[in-house]
């Protein structure tokens, strides 16, 4: 993996891994309330904007990184968010890891892996 | 809260599928590709291109309403049931070859998911971490 492959890849990550956190704390907002009132509400605050800035921005780049390396290796990638998307949530919204969540999480996590790499 | 998620990701999965099949269907009724304006006419001018946008605006609303009451962590590791159901329509609609190995990750992915299904369950219970 050389410089510009590698930088790809964090970018890739860190904006996966915020833009779903963004988009958690715009869905998770209690003050939203429901329906049409809670769409309202998430469009006049940052948060969803923020989210979907991430994924204009990573859409980007995950096309750049695609086109260096082998699919593989970019839906390996994926299954890495998986896990870094399940430690930022228990520090940030305290999602509770129990052991049968964290198989669960892995297990998917792996099976992605194994999909991408067994093509 | 079960139905909740139950019907939450099988629209999720839905849509993302409706997405990634229509993507693939408007790309091959645009062949060849070229970065040319008359190549971008023809994938806007293919009905299946307004059923990838359909499918993306559905996905967005299906997964900012799960996202209310669940999870992310475990949300987002569910929501990769997509690559099983896009693997198996790829199989059957496309004649896309599928290798073991592919069937054994789909499998893996599977088995995630009943483990997140049953950790539901009984949430809350012998935290790895304490919250």
């Amino acid at each position: 993996m050389n410089g510009l492959v590698f930088t790809l890849w964090l970018a890739n990550l860190l904006l996966d891994t915020g833009g779903q956190l963004a988009f958690k704390a715009a869905a998770s907002d209690e003050r939203a309330g429901d329906g049409i009132a809670r769409w309202k509400y998430m469009l006049r605050r940052p948060w969803i904007w923020a989210g979907i800035c991430c994924y204009v921005v990573e859409f980007v780049v995950w096309v750049a990184f695609l086109s260096l390396v082998p699919l593989s290796e970019g839906v390996l990638l994926g299954s890495i968010n998986i896990v870094a998307i399940m430690i930022a949530g228990r520090f940030l919204f305290h999602d509770r890891l129990s052991p049968m969540r964290v198989t669960g999480i892995l297990l998917v996590a792996v099976g992605v892996a194994i999909v991408g790499a067994g093509g | 809260m079960k139905r909740f998620y139950v019907i939450g990701f099988a629209l999720l999965l839905g849509f993302d599928t409706l997405n990634l099949v229509c993507f693939k269907l408007a790309g091959t009724h645009a062949l060849p590709v070229e970065m040319s304006a008359a190549w971008l006419a023809r994938v806007l001018s293919s009905p299946w291109i307004y059923g990838a946008i359909a499918g993306y605006i559905g996905a967005f609303v299906s997964w900012m309403s799960l996202l209310k009451h669940a999870p992310i962590g475990p949300a987002f590791a569910a929501s990769h049931l997509e690559v099983v159901s896009v693997m198996a329509l790829s199989y059957w609609v496309f004649n896309e070859p599928v290798t073991p190995t592919q069937v054994i990750g789909a499998l893996a992915i599977v088995a995630g998911i009943v483990c997140l299904a049953f950790a539901e369950g009984d949430e809350g219970t012998g935290d790895v971490v304490p919250a």
